[in-house]
């Protein structure tokens, strides 16, 4: 990568995955490397900057996606995917240098540790794993109405996605919504398929009676099951830190 | 009595017990059911005292007919009693499930009436779980000791994760603190249960079910009786070695009794409970052996550092490792490297060659390793530092905040001892 020619400008995309995969694409063929990456939505006008747009093209994106299984590893895949959906600064532009050197090095491009990007990429993905992972333990579903669950969460990375898969596997049988609050978009499940959307409108219904009772037999169970003998605020507060307060139905 | 009294009294006579994991077991979920395992667990919340709930954690009955004198439900104490029926347990367990609170089910029992009669009970809730609820999340029971070997099999075909409190780790203790129990009625079911997952994995045919897919525990309690820790840990080696014991817990002593027999703890002794568990995982994941952690000179861990520290500063002739040619196990040995960091390692120099630099761009951390280590050759402090002296200063200096603090400041020689900056320089302007 280091005949590539450096532009001066920034790429814009749409925000998805998708259009990811095809800047890759086009930087891929035309040996270029930009300034910066940035989805549309999150950009300010700047005059000192030169801005290019570039088209989401699901044909280039595909052929990206199984080019990176080939020639890469799916473990490439893995880590690009969930580095994609953290919120790490300046995300794009380090999956962009990961994927195209990936190209040309294969799947030793991962044990690459001490090269900035690779560890960046690396880092972004447990990060977004293991919000991922916490919140599986940590979101509180509450019944809003006949077999409907419904649960509110605050996360840093947007990791709805692969955790509504997991309470498909878990719940099959329930209907529930998952909001994200801090992005505003919910996913939605019906007992067969599934489906995410924007939610800046969304109310609530009241909670049902029953849901009230458990709500209290929960909060009753937190507070007897703790020694307090052995009272620990410091490291309660370490695995379960206040930002994920909010949306418990207990009061730690 | 109300469903609030009753998981009152059974959550708080619970509580005691230390597991609380809910890895190991890869149960799938079917079509029509509700629920699957996780295999490396999920923590659901963390109580007032930081220790994760994942399982609803409870006892189906507090009324016992034994009077173990260490025990809060012993049945000379007088405390509310109260016994769930095996349908509330499952309703209750699915409703919290439905609601993602937790991730199973962790049932435990005093006795009554009989061993026979609650194992019965325990196995009739389990199976209103599986097999009504088709409910395949986790569930982790307790086996009573003194129960029939049928009523086992029974039980560990349904749950993933069985145990068996030792709780006093030597017969004398138990003699005195528990009469009416037995140390074979303790380790005869534990050794029928550990051979009975052996058999298991080798004929699936004659079992066609997973026979308690997440294995065994143990606990033993910690302050209650004059054990030292290399006699504790000692008893641990052996288990994992013997039993293949998934986990030993340790539970500090909380006084919730007044006997002759019991000592009279003020707090729990929490300091002891973590260098044994420090010590566990050097068991299980370290390749360190019990005696090479404790001998007979010192039967109890340092309280200042922790036990692989202690071990190295008494090895030190096996020191300095360097980083970039040690194998796994002997990166394993150098305090401050774990299982995820000396990984990295090996994965990352295949590439290049490692420097301190590099080292904390992998995000290993130096904070004890330092003192231990070489890359390329060099050591990161000038070489005639490495002496016991300075890394044991240095270690306890960086450990302090770690260290509960008495209220009053006693003078110590590690207090004077320690160099500042400016003693530094002092010394080498001569100052000093």
């Amino acid at each position: 990568m280091s005949n590539w020619k450096l532009v001066n400008v920034t790429y814009l995309y749409d925000g998805t995955f998708n259009g990811l995969l095809t800047i890759v694409f086009d930087s891929y063929s035309h040996k270029t490397l930009p300034q910066k990456i940035v989805p549309e939505e999150e950009y300010t006008q700047n005059f000192l900057e030169k801005t290019h747009y570039i088209d989401t093209n699901e044909e280039k994106a595909k052929r990206v996606f199984e080019g990176i299984h080939k020639n890469i590893c799916y473990e490439a895949l893995y880590n690009s995917f969930y580095a994609f959906l953290s919120n790490g600064d300046h995300k794009e532009i380090d999956i962009l240098k990961y994927l195209c050197n990936g190209f040309g090095i294969g799947p030793k491009i991962n044990t690459m540790l001490t090269i900035s990007y690779v560890f960046k990429v690396i880092n972004m993905r447990k990060r977004a794993l293991s919000e991922c992972h916490k919140l599986k333990g940590l979101l509180r579903f509450m019944e809003i109405g006949e077999n409907v669950y419904y649960a509110s969460i605050h996360p840093d990375n947007n990791i709805i996605e692969p955790l509504g898969h997991h309470f498909i596997n878990r719940l099959p049988s329930q209907n529930f919504m998952i909001h994200d609050k801090n992005r505003n978009i919910c996913f939605l499940y019906n007992k067969k398929s599934y489906q995410i959307v924007d939610s800046t409108n969304l109310t609530i219904p009241h909670i049902t009676k029953e849901e009230q009772t458990y709500q209290e037999l929960w909060k009753l169970f937190f507070k007897t099951i703790a020694i307090q003998e052995r009272k620990n605020p410091r490291c309660q507060m370490q695995f379960m830190p206040k930002k994920y307060w909010q949306d418990l139905i207990e009061e730690p | 009595m109300e469903l609030f009294d009753k998981l009152k009294i059974l959550a708080d006579s619970a509580k005691y017990d230390a597991s609380c994991s809910s890895s190991g077991s890869n149960r799938k979920n079917t079509d029509n059911g509700i629920g699957n395992g996780h295999v490396s667990g999920i923590c659901h919340s963390w109580g007032a005292d930081g220790r994760c709930i994942s399982l609803l954690k409870i006892l189906f009955t507090n009324a016992c007919i034994y009077d173990c004198k260490y025990c809060i439900n012993r049945s000379s104490n007088s405390v509310p009693r109260a016994t769930f029926t095996p349908q509330e347990v499952a309703d209750l367990t699915i409703h919290f499930y439905k609601r993602n609170y937790i991730e199973g089910l962790f049932l435990s029992s005093a006795v009554i009436k009989s061993p026979d009669y609650t194992m019965e009970r325990l196995v009739e809730t389990a199976s209103i779980l599986r097999n009504e609820y088709h409910f395949h999340g986790y569930i982790h029971c307790k086996t009573i000791p003194g129960c029939s070997q049928e009523l086992i099999d029974k039980l560990g075909l349904l749950v993933d994760r069985m145990s068996i409190n030792i709780e006093l780790p030597s017969n004398d203790s138990l003699k005195l603190l528990a009469p009416q129990k037995e140390k074979d009625g303790i380790l005869k079911p534990m050794t029928y249960i550990s051979n009975a997952i052996k058999v298991n994995k080798i004929d699936k045919s004659r079992y066609k079910k997973n026979f308690v897919p997440a294995g065994q525990t143990t606990q033993l309690m910690v302050g209650a009786s004059p054990e030292t820790d290399l006699k504790i840990l000692k008893l641990s080696e052996g288990m994992y070695q013997s039993l293949k014991l998934k986990r030993v817990y340790y539970s500090a002593y909380v006084s919730v009794n007044h006997d002759k027999n019991l000592p009279t703890l003020e707090k729990p002794p929490l300091l002891r409970e973590n260098r044994l568990y420090q010590a566990d995982w050097l068991l299980r994941f370290y390749g360190f052996q019990a005696d090479e952690l404790l001998d007979d000179s010192h039967p109890n861990f340092n309280t200042l550092l922790d036990p692989k520290c202690d071990w190295a500063l008494r090895n030190l002739d096996k020191f300095p490792i360097e980083i970039n040619t040690a194998n796994y196990h002997t990166l394993l040995r150098i305090p401050g490297i774990g299982v995820i960091s000396a990984k990295k390692i090996i994965t990352a120099r295949r590439e290049f060659l490692l420097d301190f630099e590099s080292l904390k761009k992998l995000g290993v951390v130096l904070k004890r390793a330092q003192y231990f280590i070489t890359c390329k050759g060099k050591y990161f402090y000038e070489v005639h530092k490495f002496n016991k002296n300075f890394i044991e200063t240095n270690l306890l200096y960086t450990e302090r905040k770690t260290i509960p603090q008495k209220k009053f400041e006693q003078l110590s020689i590690f207090d004077t001892l320690l160099p500042t900056k400016e003693d530094t320089i002092k010394c080498l302007t001569g100052s000093l």
